[in-house]
């Protein structure tokens, strides 16, 4: 809320500066944003008294002026293409130099063959009135010379007021605020009407159809008024507050809604049929031309002020078009209700009219607000636009309620603060606020919380509790709790003292991202750099991995940012190579990067979320330098930084195979799905190593010819840790190495020789590694020989030789027999 | 050949060796020096077979004089030999000199991502005051995001947070990470000392200090007497645990409704050290946190009774933090994962 401190000062004396204001309001809960200085930007303007007024003689729309801007300063010529000046007006001068709100400079200039020095301002570029077309008329005893600033500048607090603090979303609330901080005394207006003519209740009368969406209704009538400009002042307010003026009538309105944060309505009397307002909800079909002059159709929950024949208005959020006050209208019907927030909220949004009124709605209102409203409204209205104000008021629910009791136990307030405030303290600081102490009584009852049984206090635990009348307006303060933060915001919370807690310590729990920092802590070692990238990925991002725009798998937000951030992340995939694309274009082409982060999908309708690894290496892979080769990534750089992955966090290393289905962004022979053991002998499908598909990578635009990806479920990386770290006795004989070269046909693979090694070897294999791969002569076209070096070894004792042969010949078998397999001798 | 023949050819023997030992360039010459001399066709032992010749009692005169002729050859030939192979040595090792100030072999660094990174440090530092990690979904129900935390449908106070829905019905995106409170409450009895690190999402326009996924940590602390005082001395801690001691900070109401009362935790501005910037518009102050007492419908929707417990929570925005920690002056750059950010991590 913008606060003119001019305005303030009528409901409450400060003595402060506008920056030590703003701290003392900061520190009491309500966090000035930012200070404005108004007419700081006011440079060089100053109040002129016209002393000619000529027409220009070759321009129809000049008029030339002469002004005199203090006694004793030479007569300035001045061209003004507006007509509303006049002999002896005093208006704001730009002198030459001058420089106006947005930075415009005003210098001599020649317009149509005549000099002009300076330029008469209006309203609107001095940001003080919404009136562009005229000239500002100053009153008459705005002294001439002076500079403008001095007699409207004004400094504008920007208060951040809590949704919990609607009261405080009016100057007389944050007046109350003040004076809690420097104990002054808050001034109400004085609100006092002469009523004359037929009374109210001949011109108008109310239905309300659900008061519980209506509690209270309050109309006034006005009529004989002359519709017009507000007094100067009264516009320099608004404006300075960011409300715009518009007519005398409905800137008192608007007047009201910011000094008492009471928003009422006003209608031209002669559009209501019958004089009969009825508050009822829309109807199917029908429709409403709002003030926007839009014409909207009616949902059947909207609440309406109507007439007889139809609607006039969504009640509490905004008025409609042909009740509109207007520069003809004689009289006006003023509506001060008090409607459910809840039904005022949901109509706001449901027309997308969020207005200063419907924000004040949706908060709640004190029910004597009805009241005072209509009764300040109809006063300025006849202030400003010489109305008479009508007799009497309408109003549906008369009886005003009570200040609310609220027993507390200042124990309970001590013992949540943690700061020793005795109960006298307590009072004298709730006092501040307005909010009055008695002793509590036997029978009183504490309410806890508001939907809770509340806690009877019997006669001993009365002596020892008090009593808070809470006045209406403060509709935040419910609960025991609440009070302690009333008091100790009174008191200042920044003298709670800070101190280290004594109360017992939780047990023992592991840290479930463990195992997720050591995978971190152990790719980062391996040279990886981590990446975050948006959870939140486009539905091309998903259709590039096969995955349909409208798959039912896929979690959609509903009102996303933008198409590119609608979907959750079924991959890592996208972030990744979208990192990789961004860095290419700064030439970074050699990378390689890992991301832990959340996938998320449907799964039997239910949202569920998986943690994952991807890794991304591309270009590069041993940086580029004077004394050794690159190594441009693949597949066996992705897995083998798996394997050591895997071999750091002590899991076994995942076996690979070639997976039944390829996905549509792999390559189609370079896609391994890895497979790892669990400490139970669990399978456990690991993930997946491969290079994109070459149209993949042209789809999202990575330029690098060598790219490879590893996509690691860290479910089971985790399933797979060993329970503990178990040290194995190594055998202390010596071990025997063989090395073979195992010539293979088509469709045999390094796994399957792998597996039928360690099979055949089982009991006496201690190492098994492939250095070798060979193709070409004299082996046939499809065959390769894969050339393994076996560790042999026994637990106890040293292998003779015809052992080891035995183990040997037996693994030829079984590749012979298992694989069609010959050695290469 | 008489004695006097033999001990002057002897002695000639041992000059001529000598000479030859001190002449043989390189190891292999010194060898056939070796072999010449004293192999076993060598020169010695070729005179020395003469020795027959002798009358027997000079035979023991003359195999003295051939023994210390050998030893002296042997010993002449060993300090050849290691002369010779400290040159040798000396060749090769300078044949072996390079360039020292060429660049060592590069390997790859690694980063670890500032932001993961300071959730880390957070969770270490209240690690020391007994906090223990738990982790809730980004995918959140409303009623855990919003209605457990005392915020019902239609509730003004919803404004705070712009949230972002799902097309699956009662599901959202956790605008805070505020509802592992509940998680953790429905998941624990006290005594409660709990961090939840995770990321958010709220609908927001990307600026310099927006953005609509961002990283928060919750704090949550509930026993039978943990206060304000309690509240405040942690943050006091922290804060000094992550910008250095001394740092002064400042405790001021805020409003939350899962929270009474409510706190806004303000440290004074690292960039300017109090005397007003841009940073932190002219107060010399930062919020850091919003924090405050578990309101007792809170405590109540966690299952705990608040008659009995009491406690705090507190929610750190994880890109402020890092933002003040690194001086980040625009909090964009932590998903653009641009390598000349990450490489300085
Ligand atoms: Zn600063």
């Amino acid at each position: 809320m913008r606060v003119p401190l001019s305005w303030l000062r009528e409901y409450v004396e400060i003595e402060l500066s506008p920056e030590a204001l703003a701290e003392r309001l900061t520190l009491l809960g309500m966090e000035v944003q930012a200070i404005e200085h108004r007419g700081a930007d006011w440079r060089r303007i100053v109040v002129g008294e016209l002393v000619t007024v000529e027409p220009h003689p070759q321009s129809d729309h000049l008029l030339i002026t002469t002004v005199r801007t203090g006694p004793g300063e030479p007569l300035l010529t001045i061209l003004t293409g507006a007509s509303n000046v006049a002999p002896g007006q005093h208006v704001p001068v730009a002198v030459p130099g001058a420089v106006l709100p947005g930075g415009r400079r005003i210098e001599v200039t020649r317009m149509a063959g005549r000099e002009s020095q300076g330029m008469l301002c209006s309203g609107d570029e001095l940001g003080l009135t919404s009136d562009a077309e005229g000239i500002l008329i100053l009153p008459l005893e705005t002294p001439v010379g002076a500079p403008l600033v001095d007699l409207y500048g004004d400094a504008v607090l920007d208060v951040d007021v809590k949704p919990n603090r609607g009261d405080a979303l009016s100057l007389l609330g944050l007046a109350r605020e003040v004076a809690a901080v420097t104990g002054a005394q808050v001034r109400w207006p004085e609100i006092a009407l002469s009523e004359s003519g037929t009374p109210t209740a001949e011109h108008v009368a109310v239905e309300v159809t659900d008061a519980g969406l209506c509690p209270r209704f309050v109309a006034r009538y006005v009529d004989e008024l002359d519709v017009g400009p507000s007094p100067l002042l009264v516009q320099a307010r608004l404006s300075a507050a960011g409300v715009r003026p518009v007519s005398n009538v409905v800137d008192a309105s608007n007047y009201v809604m910011l000094e008492l944060g009471k928003p009422t309505h006003t209608f031209d009397a002669a559009a209501i049929a019958e004089g009969r307002i009825i508050v009822r909800l829309a109807r199917p079909g029908e429709r409403l031309e709002t003030l926007d002059h839009v014409v909207r159709e009616l949902t059947a929950d909207t609440l309406l002020i109507a007439d007889p024949r139809g609607p006039l208005g969504l009640a509490g959020v905004m008025g409609g078009a042909a009740s509109e006050v207007r520069d003809a209208t004689t009289a006006i019907v003023i509506e001060s209700a008090v409607f459910d927030p809840v039904s005022i909220r949901r109509t706001a949004r449901r027309y997308a009219l969020r207005s200063e009124a419907s924000l004040r709605f949706e908060k709640g209102q004190e029910p004597r607000l009805a009241r005072i409203g209509a009764d300040r409204v109809a006063q300025l209205v006849a202030q400003w636009a010489g109305g008479r104000v009508a007799p009497g008021r309408i109003d549906t629910a008369p009886v005003e309620p009570a200040p609310r009791r609220l027993p507390f136990r200042p124990a309970r307030v001590v013992r949540l603060l943690g700061a020793p405030i005795d109960a006298a303290e307590m009072r004298a600081l709730l006092a501040r606020v307005e909010v009055e102490t008695a002793p509590a009584q036997p029978g009183d009852a504490v309410r806890v919380a508001a939907d809770m049984p509340s806690v009877v206090l019997d006669a001993e635990a009365a002596r020892e509790a008090l009593v808070a009348i809470v006045p209406t307006h403060r509709r935040d303060l419910e609960i025991e709790a609440d009070l302690a933060e009333e008091v100790a915001r009174v008191r200042g919370y920044d003298r709670i003292p800070g101190r280290l807690p004594e109360t017992p310590m939780p047990e023992y729990r592991p840290d479930p991202r463990r195992a997720v920092d050591a995978v971190r802590d152990a790719l980062a070692g391996r040279g990886l750099d981590e990446v975050v990238t948006h959870a939140l990925i486009g539905p091309h991002d998903h259709e590039r991995l096969g995955i349909a725009a409208d798959d039912p798998g896929t979690i959609r937000v509903t009102n996303p940012i933008s198409a590119e951030h609608s979907q959750l992340r079924r991959s890592l995939l996208p972030g990744l190579l979208r990192v990789l694309v961004e860095n290419e274009r700064q030439r970074r082409v050699d990378v390689a990067l890992f991301e832990v982060g959340h996938v998320h999908d449907l799964a039997a309708g239910e949202p569920r979320e998986q943690p994952m690894l991807g890794l991304l290496l591309a270009g590069d892979q041993a940086g580029a330098a004077w004394n050794q080769p690159p190594r441009p990534a693949d597949l066996w750089e992705a897995r083998g930084l798996v394997d050591a992955l895997c071999s750091r966090l002590g899991v076994p290393l995942p076996e690979a195979t070639v997976p039944a289905e390829i996905p549509p962004y792999a390559h189609p022979g370079r896609t391994a799905q890895l497979r790892v053991s669990g400490p139970d002998g669990q399978a456990l499908d690991l993930g997946r190593v491969f290079e994109p598909h070459p149209r993949y990578l042209e789809a999202v635009g990575a330029r690098s010819p060598h790219v490879a990806v590893a996509l690691v479920s860290l479910t089971a990386l985790q399933a797979a840790l060993p329970r503990a770290r178990r040290y194995v006795p190594f055998p202390r004989v010596p071990a025997v190495e063989r090395d073979l070269a195992i010539v293979i046909g088509a469709g045999r693979s390094a796994g399957d020789v792998e597996r039928v090694v360690r099979d055949a070897a089982a009991p006496l294999l201690r190492g098994l590694r492939l250095f070798d791969v060979y193709r070409g002569a004299p082996l046939g076209p499809d065959e390769r020989s894969l050339a393994f070096r076996l560790t042999l070894q026994a637990a106890d004792r040293t292998l003779t030789d015809e052992e080891i042969d035995a183990a040997v010949a037996q693994v030829v078998d079984a590749l012979a027999t298992r694989l069609g397999a010959r050695i290469r001798s | 050949m008489d004695l006097e023949t033999i001990s002057a050819r002897l002695a000639a023997l041992e000059e001529a060796g000598l000479a030859a030992i001190r002449g043989a360039a390189d190891p292999d010459a010194l060898e056939a020096v070796q072999v010449a001399y004293l192999g076993r066709r060598g020169e010695l032992k070729t005179l020395l077979g003469g020795i027959g010749a002798l009358p027997a009692e000079h035979r023991p005169q003359v195999g003295a004089i051939g023994n210390r002729v050998r030893e002296t050859l042997e010993a002449a030939l060993q300090v050849r030999r290691a002369e010779l192979d400290a040159a040798a040595l000396e060749a090769r090792l300078a044949h072996e000199a390079v360039d020292v100030t060429l660049p060592g072999r590069p390997f790859r660094r690694g980063s670890l991502h500032p932001l993961i990174e300071t959730n880390r440090e957070i969770a270490r530092i209240f690690g020391q005051f007994g906090f223990v990690v738990y982790e809730g979904p980004e995918v959140e129900t409303d009623v855990r995001n919003f209605q457990a935390l005392n915020i019902p449908p239609d509730h003004p106070a919803r404004d705070l947070w712009d949230t972002l829905y799902t097309d699956v019905p009662g599901y959202l995106l956790r605008t805070h990470t505020s509802p592992g409170q509940i998680h953790v409450m429905q998941q624990t009895a006290p005594p409660i000392r709990a961090l939840l690190p995770g990321r958010c999402f709220r609908y927001e326009a990307v600026d310099a200090s927006h953005g609509f996924e961002f990283f928060q940590v919750e704090g949550l602390m509930v026993d039978e007497g943990t206060t304000m005082a309690d509240l405040r001395g942690l943050l006091d801690a922290f804060t000094h645990a992550m910008f250095g001691g001394g740092r002064p900070t400042r405790f001021r109401p805020g409003y939350y409704p899962f929270t009474e009362p409510s706190v806004a935790f303000d440290v004074q501005c690292v960039v300017c050290d109090g005397l007003g910037c841009a940073s932190c518009k002219r107060t010399g102050w930062m919020t850091i946190l919003g924090a405050g007492m578990v309101h007792p419908v809170v405590l109540r929707n966690g299952g705990l009774d608040p008659e009995r417990y009491q406690g705090f929570a507190f929610g750190l925005g994880t890109d402020r933090i890092a933002i003040l920690r690194y001086g980040i002056d625009d909090i964009r750059i932590f998903l653009e994962n641009d390598l000349r950010f990450l490489e300085q991590f």
